[in-house]
């Protein structure tokens, strides 16, 4: 079960801080309870996992109402709300005298088109219900909101602080009984931003992975919430796809843009997979991929999609492994792709490497490709044996041709010519 | 210009220190008597001297200032045909003075332009034959044209013989006053199979070693071998893709190679007795690096395509070598 959904809050005794937003709550309610309503209906709105959902189920539970729920995974044409809206207007309940509470969680999901007529309903439902309505919806401020927002009585749940996020995480910790570091409480508070449910399913994902959690484990799976640029969430809709389709739903739906999502996919292929030929299923299709790329660009951009097939579904399904039930998405860390770096360092190099071999294709009347591999070699033994070439070099070429690495990553391991040749086994 | 490298300040400066190809200077020589010439066809493998000859051919024409009168160009380093198309432009465009009515270009490695810009050349040349004069330079004929061969003089260079290579290296020692055994010039003679480029050039790295003998040009010619690359392809073969990628990138910082001088270096270890395995795999990577190399031209990318050739190689050095050791 999701801890988010383990630990929510059975009362609002129990939501940690939101006072004014409790009493606002209570407010209201003890105006139903006195039989003249200040309004029928509240809509709380605010950033995702502020506690929203949260507070109206929290509220259900003191005043023992029982709540009818619609969501946004519900479908809400209009028949679906005058259905809600039926009950909603006969008074009590079928069994027995319990009140209700009407529940709309996220109105602003609403799709002005697939849901027609459905903001139109929940206004009649406003206007003909005998019981309370909730509306939740995190940006309030959607102009297909204007006439809702005229008839309900607004309140702002605001994002939660470290402190109270904090004081969250440290409950969730005691009831599983885990070790949990207070720099990777830390950590976790600040890079939800607010967001509980982000932070406790950030718990869980550690405790999963790791059984511990502490300050080097939640930075080594954790990123920042990026609400822009998440290519986590991307690289996680790939590589854990069953089907194409929700790879390639992934690839389309990033914001990362997709060159640099190439190099993402790049570098992780060989820590998500580990069966050789679904490492190299999943490089061909990439390499196809930035086939395809390189053809979108010269004769139409209808043909990246199939750019997208192919870094999506083309490397998702290259594990073969996937076509069985008992396959597994690995918790493993996603890499930053270091290729930025490699190729700029590489380009660098290179560019210092051409300047040699024209000072020398010059002098010795060679081509380019000559030198590399007639004349190169040699000139660099005999500066290795401090011998003068005679060629104006600069003290980069000279560090060039002596095999000086200036800055090596930290990352890579240098490589030395003296380590005994691979052998085969 | 360096004379510190001795491929370059041990090069026949006229046509009469030229010893061997002597049919051929002889032809050349009466090029310089006449002060005329039709285009040339400089066609034979690598370091027998064909840049050589056509250096020494404008020296004798032109004297000293030869410079003014003569063009080199490469073809395989001027990108495409116009820019060769340009350079000819601006060059023959400057009219000749003194008593020469000709310039001279010299176009190397002419066998590795395309029959379109072949056929782009040939008109070039019709265009501006009154003031230039082409020598093309190629190691192949077969990939010249047949236009352009029936338009030049054709001049058939063969590889040196091994007591011109090794006359020519004592020489060399004998001035520089490098220590020598007939063994270790022996061996530079087979190693480089006549070829007078690489044999100075080695002559010259192993001398940096002191005396040149069987092991000093042994132990030049280990560390011209591209290890790190051997290294990669052994280790992909033996199924540690990480390892293999890790040298991989090394590899591409490190060197500043791109991917296709890596896919060409690749190319040329696999088929060197350098790497051992079985020669039904070597085919079957060679046609694989084929693929990679048309992939890369066709636009893929470089640092991927190069990790799917290494995991082929995974795959295939299980496939091939498995159980074998």
């Amino acid at each position: 079960m999701s801890w988010p959904l383990k630990y929510r809050p059975k009362s609002l005794e129990e939501v940690i801080n939101q006072e004014d937003v409790k009493s606002a709550l209570r407010e209201w309610m003890e105006s139903w309870v006195k039989g003249k309503p200040q309004s029928k209906a509240v809509m709380l709105y605010g950033r995702p996992g502020a506690g929203k959902t949260t507070l109206a189920e929290a509220l259900a539970r003191d005043y023992q109402l029982e709540l009818l729920e619609m969501n946004a995974s519900d479908s809400r044409n209009l028949k679906d709300v005058r259905r809600i809206a039926e009950v909603g207007a006969t008074q009590g309940s079928l069994f027995g005298v319990r009140g209700k509470l009407i529940l709309m969680d996220e109105v602003d999901g609403v799709n002005a088109k697939a849901d027609y007529g459905a903001i139109q309903a929940i206004l009649e439902l406003i206007s003909n219900s005998k019981h309370p309505i909730v509306l939740t919806a995190n940006d309030p401020w959607d102009p297909s909101l204007r006439e809702l927002r005229n008839v309900v009585k607004m309140i702002e749940v605001k994002p939660l602080g470290k402190t109270a996020l904090k004081k969250i995480l440290r409950k969730v910790c005691e009831k599983e009984k885990l070790k949990c570091g207070e720099g990777a409480l830390d950590f976790i508070a600040e890079i939800s931003e607010g967001d509980a449910r982000y932070a406790i399913n950030s718990l869980q994902a550690i405790a999963q992975g790791y059984g511990e959690v502490n300050e080097e484990t939640a930075k080594l799976i954790l990123r920042r919430k990026e609400r822009e640029y998440d290519p986590f969430e991307t690289l996680r809709g790939i590589f854990w796809a069953r089907y194409a389709w929700q790879a390639k739903e992934a690839v389309s739906s990033s914001h990362v843009d997709y060159e640099m999502l190439i190099r993402w996919i790049s570098e992780n292929i060989p820590v998500q997979m580990e069966g050789i030929e679904d490492i190299w299923r999943a490089y061909d299709a990439l390499s196809r991929a930035s086939i395809f790329l390189k053809r979108a660009k010269l004769s139409g951009w209808d043909l990246l999609t199939y750019t997208f097939d192919l870094m999506g579904p083309g490397v998702a399904m290259a594990e073969k492994g996937k076509s069985k039930g008992t396959w597994k998405a690995k918790w493993k860390k996603f890499q930053f792709p270091q290729y930025i770096q490699l190729m700029s360092k590489s380009r660098e190099n290179r560019q210092v490497r051409d300047s040699i071999l024209s000072k020398l294709g010059k002098a010795t009347h060679t081509s380019y490709n000559k030198t590399l591999v007639d004349t190169l070699p040699f000139v660099r033994v005999l500066i290795e044996r401090e011998t003068d070439i005679g060629l104006a070099l600069s003290q980069e070429e000279l560090e060039y041709l002596k095999g000086e690495e200036k800055g090596s990553t930290s990352e890579a391991r240098p490589y030395s010519r003296k380590r005994p040749r691979g052998k085969r086994s | 210009m360096s004379d510190a490298l001795w491929v370059e300040k041990y090069r026949p400066r006229s046509l009469s220190d030229i010893v061997n190809q002597q049919e051929i200077v002889n032809r050349l020589k009466r090029f310089v008597e006449e002060k005329n010439m039709p285009h040339l066809l400089f066609a034979g493998p690598p370091g027998t001297g064909k840049t050589t000859a056509a250096l020494a051919l404008v020296r004798d024409l032109y004297g000293d200032n030869f410079r003014q009168y003569f063009l080199e160009l490469n073809a395989s380093d001027e990108r495409g045909i116009d820019v060769i198309r340009n350079k000819v432009k601006e060059f023959a465009r400057v009219s000749v003075m003194g008593n020469f009515r000709f310039k001279v270009i010299l176009l190397d490695e002419t066998d590795n332009m395309t029959s379109d810009a072949q056929q782009a050349l040939r008109r070039i040349m019709e265009l501006y034959t009154q003031s230039t004069r082409f020598i093309l330079a190629c190691n192949y004929l077969s990939k010249i044209i047949e236009p352009i061969q029936s338009r030049t003089a054709l001049f058939r260079f063969y590889p040196l013989k091994k007591e011109d290579v090794i006359s020519r290296l004592k020489f060399i020692s004998e001035r520089e006053g490098v220590e020598f055994d007939e063994q270790g010039l022996n061996t530079i003679y087979e190693v480089t199979g006549g070829d007078m480029r690489r044999s100075i050039n080695l002559l010259q790295a192993a001398s940096a070693y002191g005396r040149v003998s069987v092991e000093t040009v042994y132990k030049v010619l280990g560390m011209v071998k591209p290890k790190a690359i051997l290294e990669m392809i052994n280790t992909a073969l033996a199924g540690d893709f990480q390892k293999s990628r890790e040298i991989l990138r090394e590899l591409l910082v490190k060197e500043g190679l791109s991917g296709e001088d890596l896919i060409k270096q690749i190319h040329r270890t696999l088929l060197s007795n350098d790497l051992q395995i079985p020669e039904e795999l070597r085919v079957v990577l060679l046609d694989y690096i084929g693929e990679a190399e048309f992939r890369l031209l066709e636009g893929a990318d470089d640092e991927i395509q190069l990790n799917s050739v290494l995991a082929r190689m995974a795959i295939y050095g299980s496939k091939f070598l498995s159980g074998k050791q």
